[in-house]
């Protein structure tokens, strides 16, 4: 559902002049299943996932998100994903419902449909005690919950989240983390960003570790840890990491 | 982009609106603060008015023995001056003398001099002894001491100055009455003023002046805070990227957001008219009421409020103005980050709102077909015609004022669109900015033609620079050289170097490749048979708009200096020709050419090319000079070379010479209209007029149908351009 073939994503810097934040990366997610993007701030995993959301272009390569093109059909791309990362902010002067109300109605949903589905929603995520209050006054735990209402409001066969969990306390997490299992269950295809190691250990099926805007290995963690030698997930990560730099290619390098 | 979901866009603006009513700023801004803002001032007004006008002022008039005893200068109890010297007795109580002894401290010029600097009084009259006995043989001048340094002296001296005029009238009118002669007699003329101005006219002076300033400036106050909060504001909360990423489109988003900030601006602006006006008729009331001096009627009279035709129309043509100050508040304030940064933005868009408005309160400026056309300008001349009642006048400018509104409100829409499409105006990092990696970057990142932002900063580059080199020559423009070298200087050196340093293939930027023949060919044919037609618009322009004799004078000094034909050809056709070439149609054109679409670019260009023409030398050229541009623009792009610009641009230049250097000559009675000033007869206009069409269709056509075959040669011809510099 979806499917990335050597896409590069590259920036004007002053500095530098132009620079591949993604280096071209393939990989391909498949429904019912969770694939993980590993890796530090700055690899290049929310440029990879703001390209599949269409709001950035690419540079070269190919990315079919839900059977859409990401460049030829963005609009397409967008009416069948639901995107949540940590940094999305909501409306401080809105309610939760009239936030995923708003999104619902965007995503041109039926009144009547989109009413029901919300009852539904708000239901999965036990937020009907916070439907009235604003925005600006939830707690983190409110915000993340109506976030991910907004996320699944028009019910998305593809779901991105990019970094979902980075700076909640652990409870709010927790919470979270399970909500994206329940949707995996329900066959969802779901693209998850972190650079906590445990998070992929539990949800991810497959995991592509990146740094540099490189994949610098991509699998089954069991097998991936298997091929390197590895013990565990971090000194995995570490090790691929020690690579890179080792072989001093730097993706800004190349080419 | 297109078409708009029209559905989507009244979810975001009808989210967006909700949005604003929950802010108390917004609200602040909108309805309280004018609702507050304008009854205040009023009130102020009044007190302020009131305190200024009650007060009473002390006179200390020294030596009040002098006096003759009639016509009496002073009342009975010698407490103020006669009440038959003043308009009514409220205004002689405001007025209170205190008599001063000659002997005492007001006598000593040194201790008057001191009291009157410590406001012990507001003025000293010094009756001089010799009044009483001289009175009728000679002038008396009764000395007034006074503080021109203290506005309360100062106005004490203008009132104690009428006193005694009227008191000088009424001793004249008793000698005229003892010596039996007529009033006539000392004042043989006397001016009597006769104000046709219309009640409504009179009550639009002061309107006149504040409303369109006050309209203008709350539409773009109006339009500035939610732009900013519903741009700079999102992104700064971040709901910008989940927005994007709604199926709504870039389209969709920026029309709902600009729906609100238009209904914002409106709504502020009319709320502060409505306020404005409905204390300026309270005002009125009291004033009027106070009744007293003449001032207050007059004060009363300017302050009604225009009449509801004026201000129906008002509102309609504030409608666009509310949207293209809305389009570019928008477009400003996707580029900021945050709120705190969209602030930062206010200074310069006010510093150029600002003296467009102030310009219309500025005596002398009429609205006229050429301020019609300046943004903001226009749009508050035509207020102000409205407030004044001038119907007539707002009448045949309404349309030119309200299209080039709409086309700027159009235009400035498409830009905030483009922002919103750019994905570095969106997801903008903080990055750190140094000038010299900066330029370092623009060096080195260069790409083969210049951006549309390069190239309208050239096109800035050669105003500023025509101003500072024609400031620097003074008033040497009778030299001819000069002349010359400035246009080099100011309209070939910008382009030029722009080219060199920020393109990789200035040859293809300025289009210096060979044309084929048959483009050099049209670029001679047009430039002739469009001539007649030319000359034909010129002096439409000028029966339209004439061109002041003064100008006309210096223009055929510069003609004639050039005594020499060849001179003169080289002057007026070669030099701006080829300079006018390689800015327009070389730099300005290529990089427009990036950034829209063709026809855009070539529309943009010529308009530039116009404008040019109106800032350094006649706005009647503006016409001319912009439909050639158009012809030019198409040479251009279609030929792929400057040259055809350049042959088309030195003829049609060296013909206005050549034509205009033969006179009365046989050839000039064969080929013009008798009695026309060089235009030509009806048949050579006609078969021009038919030649032209057929050629530009010619143009059209060949240029689309081989963009193929040329698109391959073009690539071939910019690698062996890129390697012959390498």
């Amino acid at each position: 559902m979806i499917h990335v073939e050597r896409l590069s994503k590259s920036f004007l810097d002053y500095r530098r002049g132009w620079v591949p934040a993604v280096d071209e990366v393939s990989f391909d997610c498949q429904p019912g299943s969770v694939y993980g993007l590993l890796g530090p701030n700055g690899a290049g995993k929310t440029t990879t996932l703001r390209v599949l959301s269409t709001v950035l272009r690419p540079t070269s390569g190919r990315a079919l998100v839900a059977g859409y093109d990401v460049e030829t059909q963005p609009e397409k791309v967008r009416a069948n994903i639901g995107y949540m990362s940590a940094s999305t902010g909501i409306y401080d002067r809105m309610s939760a419902w009239e936030l995923v109300e708003y999104f619902g109605l965007l995503y041109r949903m039926p009144p009547e449909h989109l009413k029901a589905r919300m009852e539904t929603v708000f239901d999965w995520l036990q937020m009907n005690d916070f439907r009235d209050v604003l925005g600006g006054k939830m707690s983190t735990g409110m915000k993340q919950k109506v976030s991910i209402a907004r996320t699944i409001v028009h019910d998305p066969p593809v779901l991105i989240f990019d970094e979902p969990t980075s700076g909640l306390d652990i409870m709010v997490a927790r919470v979270v983390l399970q909500k994206i299992a329940e949707l995996r269950d329900l066959g969802k295809t779901i693209l998850f960003s972190t650079h906590h190691m445990h998070e992929v250990e539990k949800l991810c099926s497959r995991v592509a570790i990146i740094f540099k805007g490189r994949v610098q290995a991509e699998g089954e963690p069991a097998a991936l840890l298997e091929e390197f030698g590895q013990p565990d997930l971090e000194e995995l990560f570490f090790h691929l990491v020690e690579r890179a730099d080792l072989n001093k290619t730097p993706a800004n390098q190349l080419d | 982009m297109w078409p708009l979901r029209w559905s989507i866009v009244w979810v975001i603006f009808n989210r967006e609106v909700r949005d604003q009513l929950r802010d108390r700023r917004t609200l602040f801004m909108i309805f309280v603060l004018p609702i507050l803002l304008y009854p205040l001032l009023g009130m102020g007004l009044v007190q302020f008015a009131a305190s200024f006008e009650q007060k009473p002022r002390t006179v200390i008039l020294v030596g009040a023995e002098s006096l003759p005893d009639t016509p009496p200068l002073l009342n009975k109890d010698r407490t103020g001056f006669d009440p038959s010297l003043f308009d009514t007795p409220l205004e002689a109580s405001r007025l209170i003398v205190a008599l001063g002894d000659r002997k005492s401290s007001w006598g000593d010029p040194q201790t008057r001099e001191i009291g009157l600097r410590g406001r012990q009084a507001d003025l000293v009259v010094l009756i001089p002894e010799s009044l009483k006995t001289n009175l009728e043989t000679e002038r008396v001048r009764p000395p007034l001491f006074y503080d021109s340094a203290d506005e309360k002296s100062q106005n004490t001296y203008l009132r104690v100055r009428e006193v005694l005029s009227r008191w000088n009238e009424t001793i004249v009118a008793g000698r005229l009455k003892r010596d039996d002669k007529p009033e006539s007699y000392t004042e043989p003329i006397l001016p009597k003023a006769e104000d046709v101005a219309a009640p409504g006219q009179v009550g639009g002076s002061v309107w006149a002046k504040l409303f369109p300033f006050v309209l203008v400036m709350m539409s773009l106050t109006g339009a500035f805070y939610p732009a900013v909060d519903l741009c700079a504001g999102e992104k700064e909360r971040g709901t910008m990227e989940t927005l994007l990423i709604s199926p709504a489109s870039r389209g969709e988003i920026v029309m709902g957001k600009f729906f609100t900030v238009v209904l914002a601006s409106i709504m502020t602006a009319v709320l502060n008219i409505i306020s404005m006006g409905l204390t300026g008729w309270q005002l009125a009331g009291q004033l009027g009421m106070r009744g007293g001096g003449s001032g207050g009627a007059r004060m009363a009279m300017g302050l009604a409020s225009p009449s509801f035709v004026s201000t129906f129309w008002m509102l309609v043509i504030l409608v666009p103005l509310s949207c293209f100050f809305s389009a570019i508040c928008l477009a400003l304030a996707v580029l900021a980050k945050s709120m705190k940064e969209g602030q930062y933005y206010m200074t310069p868009l006010y510093m150029v709102a600002l003296p467009l408005i102030f310009l219309t309160l500025m005596p002398g400026i009429e609205i006229n077909l050429f301020y019609s056309l300046v943004p903001i300008t226009g749009v508050s001349l035509l207020l102000r015609s409205l407030i004044q009642g001038h119907y007539d006048v707002a009448w045949t400018f309404f349309i030119p004022v309200l299209l080039p509104t709409i086309v700027y409100g159009i235009l400035a829409l498409r830009w905030a669109v483009d922002q919103f499409k750019r994905e570095d105006v969106l997801f903008r990092e903080s990055e750190r900015f140094e000038l010299g990696l900066w330029i370092r970057h623009v060096l080195r990142d260069k790409g083969p033609l210049p951006s549309g932002g390069q190239a309208l900063l050239c096109f800035v580059l050669m105003l500023t620079s025509a101003w500072f080199i024609t400031q620097a020559l003074g008033t040497s423009l009778d030299s001819l050289t000069l002349m010359a070298a400035g246009q080099a200087g100011f309209i070939l050196a910008p382009p030029v170097l722009m080219s060199l340093l920020l393109t990789s293939s200035p040859r293809r930027t300025l289009r210096l490749t060979w044309p084929s023949g048959r483009y050099l060919a049209l670029g001679i044919g047009l430039a002739i048979t469009l001539n007649p037609l030319v000359r034909e618009l010129g002096s439409y322009v000028d029966w339209l708009f004439p061109t002041s004799e003064a100008v006309k004078t210096i223009l055929g000094g510069m003609m004639a200096k050039a005594d020499n034909l060849w001179l003169a050809l080289v002057l007026f056709a070669v030099i701006p020709a080829i300079c006018e070439e390689f800015a327009f149609r070389g730099y300005i054109l290529s990089g427009l050419e990036t950034a829209y679409s063709r026809w855009s670019a070539i529309l943009l260009s010529s308009l530039l090319f116009g404008f040019l023409h109106v800032l350094l030398s006649l706005f009647q050229q503006l016409f001319n000079a912009t439909l050639l541009g158009i012809v030019l623009g198409l040479l251009a792009v279609r030929s792929k070379s400057i040259l055809p610009g350049i042959v088309f641009h030195v003829m049609t230049n060296g013909l206005a010479v050549l034509l205009g250097s033969l006179g009365t000559s046989a050839l000039a009675g064969y080929l013009f209209r008798p009695g026309s000033d060089g235009l030509f007869r009806a048949p050579i206009l006609v078969v021009g007029a038919v030649a032209s069409v057929g050629m530009l269709y010619q143009l059209w056509q060949t240029g689309s149908e081989s963009d193929a075959s040329f698109e391959s040669k073009d690539s071939f011809r910019e690698l062996v351009g890129t390697e012959g510099q390498g």
